[in-house]
Parts: C-alpha cells; sequence; structure tokens
C-alpha cells in the first residue's frame, strides 16, 4: 500500500492487489499515510502461494476489477475525501465495578484478554511516582497509528498490566526503544504487524534487575514474578493502546505468539562469568538497560555432555535460521566453558563458523523463484554470517538447558539497547515496593 | 443487623492514544481512459505470489491491449517501501516513465 501511495505521491495512476485477507490492514495502511482513496483490489491468493493454478484463477476472477480500478475516472470522495470524525478521547471513559471496567475495556479492544487492575486516578497517580517526567510528557508518536506517547498513558497502560510504580523507568526506556525503531523490514513495525507473530522480547541488565525483583534464575521466562509479568504485559498494551496494533486488523500474525503475553529475561549477572550483555553495547556495569528484539520461537535444549563440545556441538546443532539470534546459557554451562577460556566472540565466533546448512536447503527458503536449481548441492553454507546477529547471555537457575529466541530485531547499528533512567527518590521507592514478593509455602 | 454489602466503583481512565487528526490526501491524477499504447509499470515484492501475479496480469493485458508496454520493478529491500529504500532515485526514475503501475502483492 505504501508503495501505491508513493506513486500517486509522484503523479502516477497506482492500483495496489492485495490478499482479501487483508482488506482491514489496508484501510489502516491508507488511512495512516493519509490517502484513503488509494486504490486497492482484493485477489483469493495467499501471499505466499506458490500454486501456478490457484494465482491464476485467483487474478482472473479479479482482473475486470483491477482493470477498472486502472481506468475508471475519478470520483469525488476519491478527489476529496471527508476526514474522519476527530476521535473524542475522553480522559474518564467509564465508572463502574470491577467486573462491568473489565468488560467494558475488553469490549473496546482495550486489554489482552486478561482481566485487567483499573487505571483509575489513584493508582494511575501513584504509578507516576516511579518517574519524574510530569504526565503530558510527550515522548513521540508511535507506529502504525502514531498515536502520541504520554508518560501518563503509559502510566495508564502499566496499571491495567498490573505494573508496580518501579517498573516505570523500565517502561519508559522500553518504549523509547519502539519509538526510535525504523520502519521497514527490521524496525518494530514491521515486526508488530507481520503475518510472522514476532514477539517483543525484552533482556534487562543492571542493579535494576534485582531491586525490581526481575526473576533471572530459575524459570526465568514462566510466570510466577510480577516484575517479569508485568513488564511484558504493559509493553504489549502501550504496543496495542498508543501504537494501535491490534490482532487481526494490523497484526496480522497468522498464528499468534503466546511470548506477546510477556516475555521479559534478566541477566542472571550474579552467576554469569562473562561480562553483562550491556556492557557489549558501551554501557557499564552499574547502568542499568533494557534490550529489544523480535524472536518468533523459542526453543529449548539438552547438550549431551557437559564439556565445551557437547555444550556448543548443542547448540551448533540447534541453530536454525533467523535474523537475530540469542542463546541463553545456564550458569552452569557458561562456568564451564569461561573456565575454559571460552568468552562470548569465542562462542559467537564458533557458532559462525560451525552453524551451517546446506546450500540448497537455504536457498529453497528465500528463493523467489522456486524453480531455482541448484548445481552447488553438496556446499554449505553458515547460518548466521555476522556475529553481530548474535546475542550470548547467561540467565536461568541450576540444570543444563539451554534456549534459543530466535527471530528479528533492529538492523545493525540501529538503536536496540537503551539506558533506564531512574527517578530521584529511587532508593525510598525501591524500599516501599521492594518487599512485593512470592513467599511459598513449603509442603 | 444486616449490612449491605457496597460493591465498590471505579472511575477509569482510558488507555487509548490520542493521535493528531491528519487531513486526508485526495487522489489528483487522471487515470488514462484506455491502456492501448500505455507504459504499464508492475511492481512487486519478495512475497512469492507477487511476480506470478503480475505475469498473469501482464498476459491478459497484452490480450487486451495489444499495444500496451510494460516496465517491471522488483523492490530493493524487504518490506521497505521503496522510497525509503537506497533506490529512491531508482524508482523514481522508474515511474517518470509510466503511465499507471500495479503493485503486487499486499498483505
Amino acid at each position: 500500500m505504501y508503495d501505491a501511495i508513493s506513486a500517486e505521491e509522484r503523479g502516477i495512476p497506482a492500483v495496489a492487489i492485495i490478499s482479501d485477507g487483508f482488506l482491514e490492514d489496508a484501510r489502516s495502511a491508507s488511512s495512516s499515510r493519509a490517502m484513503p482513496g488509494v486504490r486497492y483490489v482484493p485477489t483469493t491468493v495467499p501471499p505466499e502461494s506458490t500454486l501456478k493454478d490457484v494465482i491464476e484463477a485467483g487474478v482472473l476472477a479479479a482482473v475486470d476489477d483491477i482493470l477498472k480500478a486502472a481506468v475508471a475516472p475519478l470520483t469525488a470522495p476519491e478527489r476529496s475525501p471527508q476526514p474522519k470524525p476527530t476521535e473524542k478521547i475522553t480522559r474518564i471513559v467509564f465508572k463502574g465495578d470491577l467486573d462491568e471496567v473489565n468488560r467494558f475495556y475488553y469490549g473496546r479492544g482495550w486489554t489482552d484478554g486478561f482481566p485487567i487492575i483499573p487505571p483509575t486516578e489513584e493508582k494511575v497517580a501513584e504509578m507516576l511516582t516511579g518517574t519524574d517526567l510530569p504526565p503530558d510528557t510527550l515522548l513521540g508518536k508511535l507506529i502504525p497509528r502514531l498515536g502520541k506517547v504520554t508518560v501518563e498513558k503509559i502510566a495508564v497502560n502499566a496499571v491495567m498490566a498490573g505494573a508496580l510504580p518501579t517498573y516505570m523507568p523500565v517502561l519508559i526506556a522500553a518504549t523509547r526503544l519502539l519509538l526510535n525503531s525504523e520502519m521497514g523490514f527490521l524496525g518494530f513495525c514491521t515486526f508488530g504487524v507481520s503475518t510472522g507473530s514476532w514477539s517483543p522480547f525484552w533482556v534487562i541488565n543492571g542493579p535494576i534487575r534485582n531491586e525490581i525483583n526481575l526473576n533471572s534464575s530459575s524459570g526465568t521466562l514462566s510466570p510466577g514474578n510480577i516484575a517479569n509479568a508485568a513488564i511484558g504485559r504493559a509493553m504489549g498494551l502501550i504496543i496495542k493502546n498508543i501504537g494501535g496494533i491490534r490482532k487481526g486488523i494490523e497484526d496480522m500474525g497468522v498464528m499468534g505468539n503466546p511470548m506477546k503475553y510477556t516475555m521479559v529475561m534478566a541477566e542472571n549477572e550474579e552467576a554469569s562469568p562473562w561480562e553483562p550483555l550491556h556492557t557489549e553495547y558501551g554501557l557499564k556495569k552499574g547502568d542499568n538497560s533494557v534490550m529489544i528484539s523480535f524472536p518468533q520461537s523459542y526453543i529449548q535444549h539438552y547438550p549431551p555432555s557437559s564439556d565445551p563440545e557437547g555444550i556448543m556441538r548443542s547448540v551448533v546443532n540447534n541453530i536454525v535460521p533467523g535474523m537475530v539470534y540469542t542463546v541463553v546459557f545456564p550458569p552452569v554451562h557458561a562456568k564451564t566453558l569461561a573456565s575454559l577460556g571460552w568468552t562470548k566472540q569465542d562462542i559467537k565466533d564458533y557458532i559462525c563458523k560451525n552453524a551451517r546448512m546446506d546450500a540448497n536447503r537455504q536457498r529453497s527458503m528465500i528463493s523467489r523463484d522456486t524453480s531455482e536449481s541448484n548445481e552447488n548441492k553438496e556446499n554449505s553454507v553458515p547460518i548466521i554470517r555476522d556475529p553481530r546477529t548474535l546475542r550470548i547471555l547467561v540467565a536461568g537457575g541450576p540444570g543444563a538447558f539451554i534456549a534459543h529466541a530466535i527471530g528479528g530485531g533492529p538492523t545493525q547499528g540501529k538503536t536496540e539497547i537503551g539506558k533506564i533512567e531512574l527517578p530521584s527518590g529511587w532508593d525510598k521507592l525501591v524500599k516501599k515496593y521492594r518487599n512485593i514478593v512470592p513467599n511459598y509455602v513449603r509442603y | 443487623m444486616n449490612q449491605k454489602k457496597v460493591t465498590p466503583l471505579y472511575e477509569v481512565i482510558s488507555p487509548w492514544a490520542e493521535a493528531d487528526p491528519v487531513p486526508p490526501r485526495g487522489l489528483t491524477v487522471e487515470r488514462p481512459t484506455d491502456l492501448n499504447g500505455k507504459t504499464i509499470g508492475l511492481f512487486h515484492i519478495w512475497k512469492r505470489a507477487s511476480k506470478p501475479i503480475l505475469e498473469v496480469m501482464e498476459r491478459e493485458l497484452k490480450k487486451r491491449f495489444p499495444a500496451a508496454r510494460f516496465s517491471w520493478y522488483t523492490e530493493s529491500r524487504m518490506n521497505t517501501p521503496e522510497i525509503e529504500s537506497d533506490n529512491i532515485a531508482k524508482y523514481e526514475a522508474w515511474l517518470k516513465g509510466l503511465d499507471t503501475v500495479l503493485f503486487a502483492y499486499g498483505d
């Protein structure tokens, strides 16, 4: 749609041929670029189809409509589209009991399906104690809807997610990462709306991990800790309610992804023999940071032996193609590798050298022309060519499983990590909320 | 003594962000009334069905408009609008030679 609009802007009449499953997406795209009249014609052809008869039938059924769109004179609404009625955003939107509030928000499409904490004036004011920024501070406009990111809107969504005020510095830094993200294939906009169901994956480093009780040990990605749960959940709501990415309308993920509920990991810096992740990106060990990537998949594997050969063979054997790759070692393997001289860079280089795939397999995955022949079938090629797309970190508890988060992320060199700025009175705030932790009854 | 249970009521703030209204732009370029003798651009992206769709269109257009000419363009960077790619100058030069253009495939 954006290309068709760019042609119209340059004086060339355009028709976009689109998949009929993406009509809502096309409407949103043309509206967000302020050219609602740009012409598009749906066909029944699936976007990834390589079936000639399916393509033939789908196009032939639409060819008359496509031709009509190419030659039909402009209509008055196309020449002078009416402005959309200005959306009136009332600050206080509802009054009701817990169930009524939840049904109202759910009915508006503002939740992730789980019940929310009602964002009352009092709760939002409490959340705002987690920042020095005034509530009306405008951080930017979040694509694709270009919703205004104010500190108060972050706080409202944070309350809904069940966050504590001490998470606000993380949420603000994480939202800034989304705002910095570029448009295009490697940017947040594409990952957020893609059929690939990519999920934001947040990695947090620095002393704040312990101050807000982020779990970096056993089950770091499992439910049970407010910080890991609510930070990711709040970011999902921010993407939805500020960025305007809604499932099945703008977010056209085919299968969806449970990681979209929340995927927040803190590096287990205390158990790591290596430098923390954020120091590889120019930050100091005492700094707090949040890093973003957009994995599509998450796998875990168990090495055949606990020596470096077994550990690294298992890692290499489980590398599959992805754009940005995070390998998470449990402390036990990290310590073994480090004790024998392995650095993070050694691991990256080893993976790039040894994780290989059949050249023909790679070509068939990315080929635009499925009839492409392969004359070098015996050759293998590296799965990961650029070690900068690899992230190595240490997290999790006792045990031998290694995790891979496989997917996408910002283009190399673009902002992918943000420093978390703490408000004045941070220590006092931490003290207030620090004891909110689960105390499990032993049985 | 019976005490009436009081259900707390919550006045709640909208999580939905404000967005500045953007004045819609109308289409300004007249459409060609006949494609015969015209140059038709065929722009395809990386999605697998894109090029085959336009190949069918080219064939059908040739049948109906034998004097039509065709000019192909392949997006230079996956999922990136061409005007945001490094090839914007090439793209704009290509557009200048066209009377109309078909884009495939939107998803």
